[in-house]
């Protein structure tokens, strides 16, 4: 296992040379925007496709990671739409942010020259704004059904305009393949899913394949796309909460938390320690969760079923946990802007230490049946390999790309809440196989593990839960129930929500599968104007046909489940 | 900062640089380009971990079928035992006379995000309670048990139980109207479940409460022991 | 299973009084709700749940669901956890029709039942704007125990459904097959 080495200290950051890479192009093509997060440039579409490439190759700057691709509707505005595209530079850990104006009928170059993670990115663009990209292979709606007129995410749409999908529309793959001169043998055209148990229930894969061996396929997503965006545009601040809690659903913490992180920058409010302290633990314990969920499914996928049931005792008892935390077991909304819904419970210590003696036994359960194990090794060892640079022009991050040989972690690289504080190590592979990306899990619930240990250790610090700026959190209810002030401060909460000033952040955090960031625009009023999550499962996904031709149907299978897509935070 | 493992293959990076020395442009190490997968070991290709494999598995198997303590719950005859804080099946409370103590005040419906409760308010005939919801529906299967409306609740009208047993044959069922959501003022407290009050914190602010009684009569004490010695000082004064 | 114990007293004199009778049907009913194996039409977070409902905490093997056949042809339960929006609808409504009779729905979570707070532009406002559903199961998502509790009114409904699919067939008997079975397909889905 190694390390990832410290960021470079600030002195070291290259504005300087950043500025000669902007050089290179016309003058008044590449503003940059102050007072933002992160560095922001408002690029002409005309160089976006030659500036990408420089971004990429300048050894100055090394953006070899397009993180999210995201539009912006500003109806009032000409040109109406923005395209904002988040570049990371694992090498430097730096962050770009590069916004490209474009009308309606202005289209946007491709980017899938540079970075192939753009390919499904492009995609949602369309889809949900109707922005074409010229030189894109494959333009066609990806989280829509085809008869879905409209786009919805622009704010001219009705939220709850349905279109219905006929049977004549759904989409028949249309494969082009050259026919070989051996063609002896059918093509078939096999289509997995989207009920299917190995597709996790969600996903359609339509393979071509010339006996077991899959020469051509093609992904479809999309069957549950449930609107969070939409849905986020049409509540307040604190009643998105629920639905973050529904993108990665089995650790629904950790989306709790980003999101909440990512207002809180917003409103520039502080969170007590305590709550800082509770939620690394329980976003700790949510990512063993989460882990325990993904190596279960896919031992069940490849016929290890024992396993699925060691691993379900441990999220058993973190689901206990949570519950007699907030009240829920799997979608815990616990997280509330500025610190947690409610107090930690009196026996919080005892059983979080509890948990640290009943979990291992169950992890090394299942270690001693499938690490070693032959049949295990046959099946996942070499398969859907991916080497690590090719992995980050892919857009990966996380587990999957920790198991390709690349040790980045955002609570390593850009450290939030109390990981810098506690001894941990980021685990890296140099597989980039199933096999690593199984084994890197086990890896992390230990570290995980290790983590939630340092801080029990440390004790629960003393003081509130959540902060105590009126205008952010809720009275507590003594001083509802007593004070006038209180009440009035109640009632303008519940009435009005959160005011958040205008503004725009980026934020991440590690997900369970990589880095959820959610891009956030507020226009100053209870709603949010756009909140963008960056799903970390969705360029991973989209790397899957390249992983899976060339290899058998069985390989497709078990490679699927390694990659750990959860369809909640796939399709939003 | 953590300390390089002694076996790191890397070469170990100091956090910041000695001073004097330029800082590396580049200590990251470059991205591997191809895969190096795993290299079974002689046993592990003559299947032999299988066997401690099986012998997990037979642990298992044995500690079960010879009177182990099993995980599994039988429900229905046996529940697990949710904490006070589980959000089930919403309560509307009671005042003591057996009406609802509900104002119809609307932050709970506007505090919903699936927006699930419908509100019809009437005048109450009692000033002081000024309003009085005359429907108060909950939509049962559109509720996602989030809480959010016990949150919101200024008079602690709604809360949630620790029930869950729900299950509707028509949608029609799952409109939840006022009658089934009131219950009878003494309820037992282990069927409760979300709601603003907990007990142990009835214990923190009885403590409080105490700890503040305490304050506040030492402090009488005090003064009153103050103002003797200081009447006892001016008797002797005024005295001689 | 109702066991009805001959009251007639001529029969009773012929056979004894160590026999009990009952009807074909009910043992029937017996066997069919006491092997319910589902069709998890899981799509999202009530998905995991059912999954813990099937592990060993809570275990639905103890009602009859021991396997869980991802095939409709061999399963009579079709369970719909999850968000079902409107690309996955005819998928759904396939499912559903390829299953054999006699079937059932339970549709479990406030998003297969509703909609949930979903109101969006892709998300269907509950299966049965396609499906007929037997017992909803709310909750987001239901406990384990909420699910079993689902499953154990859908038993009870199964006795009743049956005598009631029975009594409108004997009713209408001499009628045209589709014309029942079109009947059969639209029950209602009160009791």
């Amino acid at each position: 296992m190694s390390t990832l080495a410290p960021p470079l200290p600030e002195t070291a950051s290259a504005p300087v040379a950043w500025d000669a890479v902007r050089e290179k192009f016309p003058a008044g093509s590449i503003i940059p925007q102050e007072g933002l997060d992160q560095p922001t440039w408002i690029v002409r579409r005309e160089v976006l496709l030659d500036l990408a490439r420089e971004l990429r190759d300048n050894p100055a700057t090394q953006f070899d990671l397009m993180l999210d691709l995201c539009g912006v509707d500003f109806p009032d505005r000409a040109p109406r739409f923005d395209a904002v595209y988040h570049l990371y530079s694992v090498p430097n850990a730096k962050r770009l942010r590069l916004k490209v104006p474009v009308g309606e009928d202005q289209p946007l170059p491709s980017l899938i020259p540079v970075w192939k993670a753009a390919n499904w990115f492009e995609r949602e663009l369309y889809d949900m704004f109707g922005l074409q990209v010229t030189g894109h292979p494959n333009l066609r709606r990806i989280l829509c059904h085809e008869g879905f007129q409209g786009y919805p995410l622009r704010k001219d749409y009705d939220a709850a305009r349905r279109w219905i999908l006929t049977e004549d529309k759904i989409y028949q793959p249309h494969f082009d393949l050259p026919a070989g001169a051996d063609d002896m043998f059918e093509r078939m055209t096999v289509n997995i899913g989207p009920s299917h148990p190995a597709m996790h229930g969600t996903f359609r894969l339509m393979a071509v394949l010339d006996g077991e061996t899959i020469v051509a396929s093609d992904v479809e997503i999309g069957y549950l796309h449930r609107c969070f965006e939409k849905m986020s545009e049409t509540h307040n601040w604190q009643q998105v909460i629920p639905y973050t809690d529904r993108l990665n659903y089995c650790s629904s913490f950790i989306n709790n938390v980003g999101y909440c992180r990512t207002v809180e920058q917003l409103l520039k409010v502080e969170v007590p320690p305590r709550a800082v302290w509770a939620r690394t633990i329980l976003s700790e314990f949510s990512r063993i969760m989460d882990h325990c969920v993904c190596n279960g499914s896919t031992l069940v996928d490849a016929g290890a079923l024992s396993n699925f049931w060691y691993f379900f005792q441990p999220r058993e008892e973190i689901y206990g946990l949570l519950e007699s935390c907030c009240g829920a077991r799997l979608t815990v909304s616990y997280g509330r802007i500025g610190g947690l819904s409610q107090d930690l419970p009196p026996d919080f210590m005892e059983r979080s230490r509890r948990l640290l003696e009943i979990i291992p036994p169950f992890i090394e359960d299942v270690e001693k049946l499938i690490d070693k194990n032959r049949i295990w090794q046959d099946r996942t060892v070499g398969i859907a390999a991916l080497s690590g640079e090719e992995a980050v022009n892919w857009g990966w991050t996380g587990p999957c790309l920790r198991a390709s040989g690349v040790a980045y972690d955002v609570r390593r690289a850009h450290p939030y809440d109390l990981y810098d504080t506690v001894d941990w190590e980021v685990p890296v592979l140099y597989g980039g196989d199933v096999y690593d990306r199984y084994r890197i899990r086990m890896l992390e619930i230990r570290q995980s593990l290790k983590i939630i240990r340092q801080l029990l250790d440390r004790g629960m610090p003393e003081g509130p839960f959540i902060t105590d700026d009126p205008h952010v959190a809720l009275p507590p209810k003594e001083a509802c129930y007593n004070q006038m002030e209180a009440m009035i401060y109640h009632f303008k909460l519940i009435m009005d929500g959160i005011q958040v000033p205008a503004g725009e952040v980026y934020s991440m955090v590690e997900g369970a599968n990589g880095e959820l960031g959610f891009y956030t625009i507020s226009d100053g009023s209870s709603r949010p104007y756009r909140i963008k999550v960056r799903p970390p499962c969705f360029p991973i996904f989209s790397a899957f046909s390249r992983l899976i031709n060339g290899g058998s149907l069985s390989d497709a299978i078990v490679s699927l489940g390694g990659l750990n897509v959860i369809a909640g935070e796939l399709e939003r | 900062m953590s300390q390089p493992l002694a076996s790191d293959p890397m070469p170990s990076m100091p956090s910041t640089p000695p001073p004097g020395r330029p800082v590396l442009k580049n200590p990251y190490p470059p991205h591997p380009t191809s895969t190096r997968p795993y290299r079974p070991g002689l046993a592990e290709r003559l299947y032999l971990p299988l066997l401690s494999g099986l012998m997990v598995t037979m642990r298992h198997f044995l500690k079960n079928l010879f009177g182990a303590k099993m995980y599994t719950i039988q429900y229905p005859e046996e529940r697990r035992d949710y904490s006070h804080r589980f959000r089930g099946h919403h309560i509307l409370t009671t005042r003591p006379d057996g009406s609802v103590r509900c104002v119809a005040c609307f932050l709970c419906a506007q505090a919903c995000p699936a927006e699930c409760i419908q509100i019809e308010a009437g005048e109450h005939p009692d000033v002081n309670i000024e309003k009085y919801p005359v429907v108060y529906e909950i939509d049962m299967l559109r509720c996602i048990f989030c809480g959010y409306c016990v949150d919101a609740c200024p008079e602690e009208a709604i809360i949630m139980s620790n029930n869950y047993d729900m299950a509707y044959f028509t949608r029609e069922q799952s409109i939840v109207g006022k009658g089934d959501l009131m219950k009878p003022f003494t309820f037992d407290e282990n069927l409760l479940g979300y709601r603003p009050r907990y007990p142990e914190e009835e214990a923190k602010r009885a403590k409080m409460r105490r700890d503040a009684f305490n304050l506040v009569d030492e402090a009488k004490k005090a003064r009153a022991r103050e103002e003797l010695a200081a009447a006892t000082a001016a008797k002797a004064g005024a005295g001689r | 299973m109702a066991l009805k114990v001959l009251e007639d007293k001529d029969t009773s004199k012929i056979i004894g009084e160590s026999w009990v009778t009952a009807r074909f049907e009910d043992l029937e009913d017996w066997a069919q709700r006491n092997s319910f194996w589902p069709f998890p039409f899981g799509t999202a977070c009530c998905a995991i749940e059912f999954m813990s409902t099937l592990s060993s905490h809570y275990d639905v093997a103890r009602f009859g669901s021991e396997v869980v056949r991802f095939s409709p042809r061999q399963s009579d339960v079709l369970l719909v956890a999850g968000t079902i929006n409107d690309k996955m609808a005819p998928v759904l409504k396939k499912i559903y029709d390829q299953m054999a009779d006699p079937k059932w729905v339970i549709s479990m979570g406030a998003c297969a039942c509703s909609g949930g707070f979903y109101r969006a532009y892709h998300v269907m406002q509950g299966i049965d704007e396609i499906i007929p559903v037997d017992v909803y199961v709310p909750g987001c998502p239901p406990t384990p125990e909420g699910l079993m509790y689902g499953i154990l009114q859908l038993k009870e409904r199964v006795s009743r459904d049956r005598k009631k699919h029975r009594a409108l067939v004997a009713r209408a008997a001499g009628q045209a097959q589709e014309e029942i079975s079109d009947r059969v397909d639209a029950r209602p889905a009160s009791a």
